[in-house]
């Protein structure tokens, strides 16, 4: 959960970084494309995985041994 | 405008547009079923909301190929929003588009382990059956125009008229595919209730909302993508009232056809496709086409 916590941080960073570079200077049109269709997903996925709740300690083994949400 | 800046207003033109207008998809079922229906804004409320909402991740996922296929959904998608209002690109790079988007329902259907995601990835298999219908229309769009180009098909458009009055029928294809990839289409055979939620079941909480931004967005191309290639240059009025129009649709056709079991929805949309591909022929080699 803590290496989850540290990968969507530094992933939130990077992708904000490089929208924000992308916004301040005109880079070529090639990697302005490149840098949204990744940057965006990611930032947006990377903010997601900060703001979600977590289930209570008490619950976390319950939710990860729960083998199918649908049932 | 700085590139950066017109791709980001886009994607959020695409997002919120795309989840009223799935709102509006709801709510006219609804009014149509003679039921109340949900507000107009409750896609939009329900995709922020599960951003906030408990989510783990099973034991029975395969975690990075789980998570990832929501990450490939809305990447493609933003690759359509870029192909499509901001670059005026090619066609063929929309049809990437929706060939990836049949594969992500395949495996966001299979990274859950769970029987009903299972289940809608095989069946995602044999709604590849409208992917034919869509790719002779993109054909029929070249024969005529000379270009795979938006951008110069808009142009085609405004000195000889709109397309869908020259091809209805392979407008007519390329809404077969708006049908089916409206909520609740006769054709969703991906999404049948039997199945509970199809391939997105197990993608719950954060990811769930996650779909939703990449469902809304897809809404949006492939209705901008329509009006564009049939309806000749529209001003951003036009844009908004074909929308609509197609929404309320949609959602009439939707409201009154069950939904059909897996080898009628395919048997449906090749018999309809094939009517229209040899119907354009036709046109084509007897001259109604110019």
């Amino acid at each position: 959960m803590i290496s989850q916590k540290v990968i969507s941080i530094i992933l939130l960073v990077l992708s904000t970084i490089a929208i924000l570079a992308c916004l301040i200077i005109d880079f070529d049109a090639w990697i302005v494309y490149a840098v949204a269709i990744f940057a965006i997903p990611a930032w947006i996925l990377s903010l997601g995985l900060l703001t979600m709740a977590k289930p209570k300690p008490e619950d976390v083994e319950g939710r990860l041994k729960e083998p199918f949400t649908g049932y | 405008m700085n590139l950066m800046a017109e791709i980001l207003i886009q994607v959020i033109i695409a997002f919120l547009a795309g989840s009223l207008l799935l709102g509006l998809h709801r709510k006219i079922m609804a009014r149509v079923q003679r039921r109340p229906g949900p507000p107009i804004i409750q896609h939009l409320l329900h995709s922020l909301k599960f951003f906030f909402k408990e989510t783990g991740f099973p034991r029975t996922v395969s975690k990075v190929f789980y998570i990832g296929i929501t990450f490939i959904l809305a990447l493609i998608w933003v690759v359509g929003v870029i192909a499509g209002p901001v670059a005026h690109d090619s066609l063929l790079i929309l049809f990437g588009v929706y060939a990836v988007y049949k594969i992500v329902e395949h495996n966001a259907g299979s990274s859950s382990g769970s029987p009903y995601g299972k289940l809608s990835c095989v069946r995602a298999v044999l709604s590849a059956a409208t992917e034919l219908p869509l790719f002779a229309a993109i054909v029929f769009v070249y024969l005529v125009t000379g270009t795979m180009n938006i951008g110069e098909i808009i142009t085609y458009q405004s000195v000889n008229g709109p397309l869908i009055f020259t091809i209805p029928l392979a407008a007519v294809m390329f809404f077969m595919l708006i049908i089916t990839k409206s909520p609740y289409s006769p054709f969703a055979i991906t999404k049948d209730k039997a199945l509970i939620s199809g391939f997105e079941t197990e993608h719950y909480g954060l990811l769930r909302g996650f779909m939703h931004f990449s469902e809304a967005i897809a809404w949006y191309v492939m209705l901008w993508v329509f009006l564009t290639i049939f309806s000749g240059p529209l001003t951003a009025a036009g844009y908004l009232i074909g929308m609509i129009l197609i929404t309320f649709i949609t959602a009439f056709i939707n409201a009154t056809t069950p939904i059909l079991s897996p080898n009628h929805s395919v048997m449906t949309q090749i018999t309809i496709g094939a009517i229209c591909f040899f119907g354009t022929v036709i046109m084509i080699f007897t001259g109604v086409v110019a």
